[in-house]
């Protein structure tokens, strides 16, 4: 079980907040590109034969000489596709499982929010670069969702762009949510292709041992993905300097997710991951 | 601090390949991370292209150098001279002769052996010889104190003289090759010179503390006519006449008592009239106010067995013979059915009794006469035979001897591989034969023939069997073979000795009193044996002191004497408590804690 009883009645009382107009193929509650029926006035235009003639202005008629239609705001759901990157490299300190957990914890949200649901995982099986999983639109759907994400493998090498790309190429833009540690050489790639999508999150997930390394000595380390071997000596100074990476490497990527209209949080893998996760995105504003 | 091994300091080299080590670069390890994206490029040097480094000196490296050092260190022993009386091996030689009782003398001398050995230690070796009349090794090399100190709680005075030649040959045998040996001599100096002065690597120490001595000098039992006497002398050995009293006990119950005026250092002799059975203990005590030597105070005797042993002499038959028996007490000459056989050359007659055979023309069974040697000297006399004891052959020449193969008989006397007399058994009787003529011999005139005629006939006629004799303390007591029975000693204290079954001699006599013999059989039942006493020997009683010459002690020098201590112990016990903290750093890592928790 991925998220207690006590966290998903929490996060019921939750809903996600899209930050830009969807386009969607069915109606939902949040705001769209199209004209609808919603309470919301948006806007006149000409009458033109075929219009429904009760949405006429007659006093704006009486006084224009000109027959007008009153628009209103169309709302449709969020489609949501979640991508969760369960590669070799996630498998370090507990980092695959919190990707789990965070991952379910958006889920659960725009499930309880009324919005579709997709999920994804990668690397796919078979040798392929991600696999799609179940989707659904309610929270009758959870079950399903959860045992697809608990009973995905790890290891494998990732790449991010293919599904990126594959969703936004799609039909239907919606959010996304990448859950990854961006630890791929396409990671600067696949952020910038988020700017495909109707917006989103990068939950970058890392492992306290990867923020700070608890290494000594002249030490060969090895890749656990790509297997490549590079020696390092462990001293104060190449300690700074790997510290001073990561922190350009965090800023870095939050900035390229920001640029592709996505919000961008830092994950460490730690028991309290959910918790603290849920706080910085209501913090944020993505879910009120 | 000096070293006793200092070629050991040369080990010092092996740091040399400790520090390489740590300069040499440890091989990388290999450790598998998320990925190296974020290591790769860094702007730092991450490996190198020398196999070494600079030294860096580290905890472990300091605690690992320390331990080395401590090990040659170890090795090379390091010690401090201490002043000390010791050398590498001392042999303490206490006089324990009936003299030492006088005053404190024996006190003092324990104290002083304590003294002189309270450095004893695995350098400095001690051996304690107890110098009494049979000298005897107490404790050989001892190195740790306790050891010492029981030794010399062991020693006790006797009453006997001390026999301090003897003492210092077993105080040579204890040399060895490799340790110098001294002796400290703590003595009053004994009654005579000794055989070889000055003693060469030795130091005397003499105990001249004198005080008033009265002393019971002698006393025995005498029958004559049948009518028995007590012979008791009394010695007075302070310069001033007194008058002593004599306090004469029949087993144990007072019988009498006498008041002996003796003059100043004489002694009186008294006899007197004795009502006792044979085999009473007769006891004689000085009573009224003690002296500085109360062991002389008291003396004892047994009333002897009433019946003498007929000695019967067949044969060519010798003067002499006939002279030895009618002087030795105890035995006397017949002509028929003696208890005791004499065969002086001719025919073997048949030996139905414990027999002297002296040169029959026909030797007792077991003997085969192969030839005749002419112009013999003797040679060889059986160490630590009884039959010979206080006997010196050594001026005895024999005219003709036969040469005989007796693989069953004890030769006791030889002149090279000829025996001279042996000794053995035919029919379970015990037999004495003499391969010489007497007469064409010496032996009949020298002083040795009656001491060596009463001690044959007293072998012959069996330990148990004669009269109890009087002797001084420290002579052994002669114990005959009584077969699957353990022989115990009653000694004058009241302490059984058992010793082993077959035991020939009893040596521990050096108290005065009676010794009773008996004889303990598996069942439990015990047979009475012989009654021994053994008396303070008078010339101890006068407590002289003399100065023995001695050469090339240690003590003189005592000032430049030193004792090695060495130092290895506390050495090894530094060099554990540096390999456990070694060990804690190496493997607790207690300077990575306060990460591993941060972490």
């Amino acid at each position: 079980m991925l998220l207690d009883r006590s966290t998903r009645a929490r996060i019921e009382r939750l809903s996600f907040t899209a930050r830009r107009r969807v386009r969607a193929r069915w109606a939902g509650r949040h705001p769209s590109f199209r004209k609808g029926e919603s309470l919301d006035f948006a806007d006149y235009r000409e009458y033109v034969p075929g219009d429904d003639y009760r949405r006429i202005d007659h006093a704006l008629w009486a006084r224009l000489g000109t027959p007008l239609i009153r628009e209103f705001e169309a709302e449709e759901e969020l489609p949501l596709d979640v991508v969760v990157d369960l590669s070799q490299s996630m498998t370090f300190d507990r980092k695959a499982h919190t990707a789990r957990v965070v991952a379910a914890l958006l889920t659960y949200l725009a499930l309880s929010g009324g919005d579709r649901v997709r999920l994804h995982a990668l690397p796919g099986s078979g040798g392929r670069a991600w696999e799609s999983g179940p989707g659904g639109r309610h929270l009758s759907a959870w079950p399903r969702l959860e045992t697809w994400l608990e009973s995905r493998p790890e290891g494998g090498v990732a790449l991010l762009q293919p599904p990126i790309r594959a969703l936004s190429a799609g039909p239907v833009h919606g959010s996304v949510v990448l859950v990854t540690d961006l630890l791929t050489e396409d990671w600067e790639g696949a952020l910038d292709g988020l700017v495909g999508m109707a917006g989103g999150i990068v939950l970058h997930v890392l492992a306290p041992s990867e923020l700070v390394p608890d290494l000594a000595g002249d030490l060969e380390l090895v890749d656990a993905e790509t297997g490549r071997v590079l020696a390092v000596s462990m001293s104060e100074q190449a300690m700074e300097a790997y510290r001073a990476r990561v922190e350009r490497f965090a800023a870095d990527a939050a900035a390229r997710a920001r640029r592709a209209g996505c919000d961008y949080l830092l994950v460490p893998a730690v028991p309290t991951a959910a918790d603290d996760t849920l706080a910085a995105l209501a913090a944020a504003e993505v879910v009120a | 601090m000096s070293l006793l091994v200092p070629g050991a300091l040369g080990l010092a080299s092996l740091a040399l390949p400790l520090i390489g080590l740590y300069m040499l670069r440890s091989r990388r390890r290999r450790v598998t991370v998320p990925s190296v994206m974020l290591w790769g490029n860094l702007d730092i040097p991450v490996s190198s292209a020398v196999p070494w480094q600079k030294l860096k000196m580290t905890p472990l490296l300091a605690l690992q150098l320390g331990i080395l050092a401590l090990f040659i260190l170890t090795l090379a022993r390091p010690f401090v001279l201490i002043p000390s009386l010791l050398g590498p091996h001392t042999v303490v030689i206490v006089d324990t002769s009936g003299s030492m009782a006088m005053s404190d003398r024996f006190t003092q001398a324990i104290e002083r052996a304590r003294l002189i050995t309270r450095d004893v230690s695995e350098a400095n070796q001690v051996s304690i010889v107890d110098g009494g009349p049979v000298p005897r090794v107490v404790t050989a090399f001892a190195t740790s104190p306790d050891d010492v100190t029981a030794a010399l709680d062991a020693l006790q005075v006797g009453g006997g003289a001390a026999d301090l030649d003897a003492a210092i040959r077993l105080a040579r045998g204890l040399a060895t090759p490799d340790r110098p040996t001294n002796l400290v001599i703590l003595s009053d100096g004994g009654n005579e010179e000794l055989a070889a002065e000055p003693v060469v690597g030795a130091d005397h120490l003499g105990f001249i503390a004198r005080g008033d001595n009265l002393s019971v000098e002698s006393l025995s039992v005498e029958t004559t006519g049948g009518v028995r006497r007590l012979f008791v002398s009394v010695a007075n050995h302070t310069p001033i006449a007194r008058t002593v009293t004599v306090e004469v006990t029949v087993d144990g119950a007072v019988y009498d008592r006498l008041e002996i005026p003796v003059e100043a250092n004489s002694s009186t002799p008294r006899r007197f009239p004795l009502d006792a059975v044979p085999g009473a203990v007769i006891g004689a005590r000085l009573v009224g106010p003690g002296d500085d030597l109360g062991l002389d105070d008291q003396a004892w005797a047994v009333v002897a067995d009433a019946a003498d042993r007929n000695v019967e002499i067949v044969g060519e038959g010798s003067p002499f013979l006939t002279g030895l028996v009618d002087a030795l007490p105890g035995f006397v000459p017949t002509d028929i059915d003696g208890d005791l056989l004499v065969v002086d050359r001719g025919p073997l007659p048949e030996l139905d009794r414990p027999a002297w055979v002296i040169r029959t023309e026909t030797p007792p069974e077991g003997i085969t006469v192969r030839a005749l040697a002419r112009n013999l000297a003797v040679t060889y006399q059986r160490p630590g035979e009884p039959i010979l004891d206080a006997v010196d052959l050594s001026e005895v020449v024999v005219a003709e001897a036969q040469v005989v193969d007796a693989p069953d008989w004890l030769p006791i006397v030889r002149s090279g591989d000829v025996p001279l007399v042996l000794l053995g058994e035919v029919d379970g009787r015990r037999v004495v034969y003499t391969t010489f003529d007497l007469v064409h011999s010496n032996l009949p005139v020298q002083v040795a023939f009656p001491i060596l005629g009463a001690n044959l006939l007293d072998w012959l006629a069996g330990a148990d069997a004669g009269p109890v004799v009087t002797l001084p303390a420290g002579t052994p007591i002669s114990l005959p073979v009584v077969t699957d029975a353990v022989p115990v000693v009653t000694d004058p204290d009241g302490i059984d000795h058992e010793l082993a079954p077959g035991a020939a001699l009893y040596r521990a006599t050096t108290l005065p009193g009676v010794y009773r013999v008996r004889f303990v059989a598996p069942d439990g039942t015990s047979k009475e044996g012989p009654v021994a006493v053994r008396s303070f020997d008078p010339a101890e009683s006068r407590a002289g002191f003399r100065t023995i010459a001695t050469s090339a002690g240690r003590l003189a020098d005592t000032e430049t004497t030193a004792k090695v201590r060495e130092w290895a112990p506390w050495v090894i016990a530094l060099s554990l408590t540096l390999m456990t903290i070694e060990w804690w750093v190496g493997h607790q890592r207690p300077w990575r804690r306060p990460k591993e928790a941060a972490a």
